[in-house]
């Protein structure tokens, strides 16, 4: 008699824990704030539209609604939003590197934020690729299919994108398990953080440069300006400077959204962890430029700088890769954080116009009808980037992302200097 | 150093699901004796009468076209193939003699290690011991990477379905496992397109360019173009005047991805210890310098 | 070249990234399996419960003199000195303990170490009346240098005001924090670099199991003659009987 009421008392409270659970996150599912915000306004519009135009896609085929062809397979759903948008989420690589493994504490308030990003980053640009395929739902075929394409950099890329979103979400579950207090599932993943991170790194290298090497099976198509056995290093390489201009370019833009929302040791050490990352900006932009110096000689194609191709190319060093390198370095002599933050949205543009130029500009430049995307896919582009902002803001207003674990700010605030403890009072002869 | 038990799960895990999924396909490599099949086209002896598009039409199942197989009226233009033609004329000026056009056949050239088998990451593009390069067109996602790929821009997207298909010439496959010839072949009347094995064919073509020095340019096209392909070119004027590329290179594609994909387990095994190298000393450096900090 | 056979340049390509696969795993148990023997904590927020070479468990209270509390059952605390003191003093060769009955005062003199002729008082860690002695610390010195936190616990004390006397004392992060400090503070004496002394095979030092990290002595070591004031200076005893 008394074992079976235990048993439905049992049951009762495993429903009772279910239902409160989504009781609860019915009620985090609500906005918190203003609704009819200007950015609520027009971000609200275009998801809503685009979210039509994504079901007019499925419905009709993807001639209907691009611009892509037979001769440009590719376009800016994977020019921009995988190509590039990938490229900007290696902040997260590049600051877990330098504060799990090099240990500098020093930028460890913003290493959520970024793992943040770089997590949706994957989700929504990645996710963006499924629109772009022809039959979205045999993406699982290179996954657990019976045909792995070994040979394929695809298939490699594939992979370590479904592996490292595993990997950013460890990093970054700390987080969610604050927000929902579980102390012991956040024990359990801070443990993993560090496994986490090199198994992130390790495969970061690989796909942002597996990213470039997309691109070496097509040395016809691609002008010989930006066609190099390099291609793979350079992404690589722009990946680091990339993402570091996105970390700075977001963190300028939440600083003023989430005011309210910034720990204190963020705040007060904003404008130093800028400088940081400019430093570390424009160390990779120098060994960039190198590395496009050496490629040029290698190549052996300078006659060809004297073409307009030519001259997009010199635009594209000289404006966005060495002009940068300029600015970052008065700004960092100077100390200014204003100009930190103009020069990151300069070099992030230069990014994105280098992977537009290998993917979309310099390939196939010699067709007579080149490839210019249709409004509905730059409208569907900035679906995504609305959509994942809107993630983001969510997840931000939430969960712990610009402060630390609760507890440990709290020992933070309690830290008695050390001198203090010295003078404690004892009596004695 | 602390718990990686999730990664040691997960590693389990993909472990255990490559190995489902099947050993690579070495046996077929190292150990088969089956020589490729291929075609060789005499441009010189085609006459233009389509019969080749339209056996390959009936023959795939493809849509009526619009203008009926024996107009000529489509060669005002130049074609390349389509979703729904797999194989198309094309007419050139005859440089040599202005009477006799040249007739230019384009389709896949189902290379010997080809790129777009090579770029496919679920094997949908296969390039079978026989010889031609098939299509499964049950794994085929449509990320398009074969098109991109290809050097001579062979395969076509269905763009205007929802469920689009890649469609290229498959060199009627199934007809050669039945011990038949491709339709093609089979449709043409004056022997301008002709099958056998490769290394038949170009002793064939090397035969013809021998005993007629004067009809034909010296060179095989296909003979050494991207490592070498199935379908193979014989022509009376140079190639570049009939529309071929000649900047694709003797290199075959799938090398030009070795050294990265070469390299990858290198990273994927070295990667890692040196960043546990790194963590480890960074900690020692910290504590070291913690303690100076504070003197 | 001519080639007239099926050629796959990727054909061990499967086999490779199963390689891989394997060496992840096997790096995973190589890397735990070596920090298990090292002794070393490893990274994340929560470290483990030592500062180097010395013990600093959680669950006790550490006064500034050395000395624990650690709050037993029905009222009744036990007292102890902790590892760094038994570290720096060395062999104890006696321990002179106030009997039952006796009152305690936080900061005023606890009870004795004898090491030879020289005697080296440290402070009591809490108010409070002394309920029972560890005869076995008394009859065998030794163990206080064992397990000064387990078997070498020193006096049973009824505490009058622990909430009080809590507030001067260390636990957790801030107690391992300070005992840093106070590591910090011999390696100031010594002028650098106090690890090349416990690495040394054994010609002068008698190094323990527990991965090296255990000396006898340290203050014999780094003083030589007149090392009980200093240590005494580390108890806030000097100038004590």
């Amino acid at each position: 008699m008394k074992r079976k009421s235990n048993d439905t008392g049992r049951a009762r409270k495993a429903l009772h824990a279910v239902r409160e659970f989504a009781r609860f996150l019915a009620s985090e599912m609500k906005p918190k704030g203003k609704i009819w915000t200007p950015f609520n306004v027009i971000s609200g519009t275009i998801i809503v539209v685009g979210i039509a135009l994504i079901a007019i896609r499925f419905y009709l085929g993807l001639g209907a609604v691009t611009n892509l062809s037979q001769e440009y397979p590719w376009g800016i759903w994977i020019g921009f939003d995988v190509i590039t948008g990938v490229a900007f989420a290696g902040g997260a690589y590049v600051l877990t590197f330098v504060v799990h493994i090099m240990k500098f504490e020093k930028y460890e308030p913003i290493v959520r934020v970024t793992v943040l990003n770089g997590f949706l980053a994957y989700v929504f640009y990645a996710g963006a690729l499924l629109l772009d395929l022809g039959r979205p739902w045999n993406v699982v075929n290179p996954i657990i299919g019976n045909a792995f394409g070994l040979s394929s950099v695809l298939f490699l890329v594939a992979w370590h994108f479904l592996l490292y979103m595993i990997c950013e979400f460890i990093e970054f579950s700390p987080a969610v398990a604050e927000w929902l207090n579980w102390e012991k599932a956040r024990r359990v993943v801070a443990k993993m953080t560090t496994g986490a991170v090199i198994f992130g790194i390790t495969l970061s290298t690989l796909h942002q440069s597996g990213l470039g090497a997309l691109f070496l099976l097509a040395p016809a198509k691609i002008h010989p300006l930006w066609y190099s056995v390099y291609i793979p290093v350079l992404f690589f390489v722009s990946s680091i400077f990339a993402g570091l201009s996105m970390v700075i370019i977001e963190s300028t833009f939440t600083h003023k959204v989430f005011h309210d929302k910034i720990g204190k040791t963020l705040r007060a050490n904003h404008d130093e962890i800028l400088l940081g990352l400019a430093k570390g900006c424009i160390g990779a932009l120098f060994a960039y430029l190198f590395l496009k110096v050496i490629e040029l000689v290698h190549g052996g194609h300078w006659d060809l700088l004297a073409t307009p191709m030519g001259y997009w190319y010199l635009v594209e060093i000289v404006g966005f890769v060495a002009l940068p390198i300029f600015l970052f370095g008065t700004a960092i002599r100077k100390r200014s954080v204003r100009l930190v933050q103009f020069t990151s949205f300069f070099t992030a543009l230069g990014v994105i116009l280098n992977r537009l130029n290998v993917s979309v500009i310099a390939f196939k430049w010699y067709a007579p009808v080149r490839y210019y995307p249709s409004w509905i896919e730059i409208w569907v582009t900035l679906t995504v980037i609305c959509m994942e902002l809107w993630v983001f803001r969510w997840v931000v207003n939430r969960m712990p992302v610009f402060t630390e674990h609760p507890e440990a700010a709290k020992v933070e605030e309690e830290i008695i200097p050390v001198a203090e403890v010295v003078r404690w009072k004892y009596s004695g002869s | 150093m602390s718990v990686n038990r999730r990664d040691f799960l997960k590693l389990a895990g993909v472990t255990g699901c490559s190995l489902l999924a099947g050993a690579p396909r070495r046996s077929e490599a190292a150990m088969t004796s089956i020589e490729f099949y291929g075609m060789l086209i005499d441009t010189t002896k085609c006459i233009g009468c389509r019969s080749c598009e339209e056996a390959c039409n009936e023959q795939n199942g493809l849509p009526k076209p619009e203008v009926s197989f024996s107009s000529e009226s489509v060669f005002e233009t130049k074609r390349d193939t389509s979703p729904g033609a797999f194989t198309v004329l094309n007419r050139f000026s005859n440089g040599k003699n202005p009477d006799n056009p040249v007739f230019v056949r384009r389709q896949c050239l189902h290379c010997c290690q080809p790129a777009c088998a090579s770029a496919c990451l679920t094997r949908a593009m296969q390039k079978t011991v026989e010889g031609p390069v098939i299509y499964n067109k049950d794994r085929c996602m449509g990320c398009r990477y074969c098109m991109i790929a290809c050097p001579f821009d062979i395969p076509k997207f269905e763009y205007s379905s929802p469920l689009p298909y890649i469609r290229k010439c498959i060199f009627c496959y199934d007809r050669l496992k039945a011990g038949e010839r491709p339709a093609c072949v089979e449709a043409c009347p004056e022997g301008a397109s002709i099958f056998g094995t490769r290394r038949e064919l170009l002793e064939i073509a090397r035969t013809r360019i021998y005993e007629n020095p004067d009809r034909y340019v010296h060179r095989i096209y296909g003979e050494h173009e991207v490592g070498g392909t199935g379908t193979m070119y014989l022509s009376a004027v140079p190639f570049e005047e009939l529309g071929f590329r000649n900047d694709v290179g003797t290199t075959p594609y799938p090398e030009h991805t070795t050294g990265f994909l070469y390299g990858v387990p290198l990273v994927f095994v070295l990667w890692p210890s040196i960043l546990i190298g790194l963590s480890y000393l960074a900690e020692n450096g910290n504590k070291e310098r913690n303690h100076e900090e504070e003197e | 070249m001519e080639v007239f056979r099926f050629v796959d340049i990727y054909a061990t390509k499967g086999i490779e990234y199963l390689i891989v696969i394997g060496f992840l795993a096997a790096f995973v148990f190589f890397t735990r399996y070596l920090a298990l023997r090292g002794g070393e904590s490893g990274t994340g927020r929560r470290a483990a419960e030592s500062v180097e070479w010395f013990r600093v468990p959680g669950e006790f209270h550490y006064h500034q003199g050395h000395g624990w509390v650690k709050a037993g059952g029905e009222g009744v605390a036990r007292v102890g000195l902790d590892d760094f003191a038994q570290k720096l003093v060395g062999r104890v060769d006696s321990i002179e303990l106030p009997p039952a009955g006796s009152k305690l005062a936080q900061g005023e003199k606890g009870w004795v170490l004898r090491v030879g002729s020289r005697a080296i008082p440290m402070l009591s860690p809490l108010d409070g009346e002394v309920v029972a002695v560890n005869e076995d610390a008394v009859r065998s010195p030794e163990i206080v240098n064992e397990d000064p936190f387990g078997k070498g616990w020193l006096l049973k004390v009824r505490p009058e005001r622990l909430a009080a006397n809590r507030t001067n004392l260390l636990t957790g992060r801030l107690a391992r924090r300070w005992t840093e400090e106070a590591l910090h503070g011999l390696r100031l004496t010594m002028g650098g670099n106090l690890g090349p002394l416990y690495q040394d095979g054994g010609t002068t030092l008698p190094v323990h199991q527990n991965g090296g990290a255990a000396v006898t002595g340290i203050a014999r070591a780094l003083y030589g003659e007149g090392w009980e004031t200093k240590v005494k200076e580390q108890f806030f005893t000097e100038g004590m009987g």
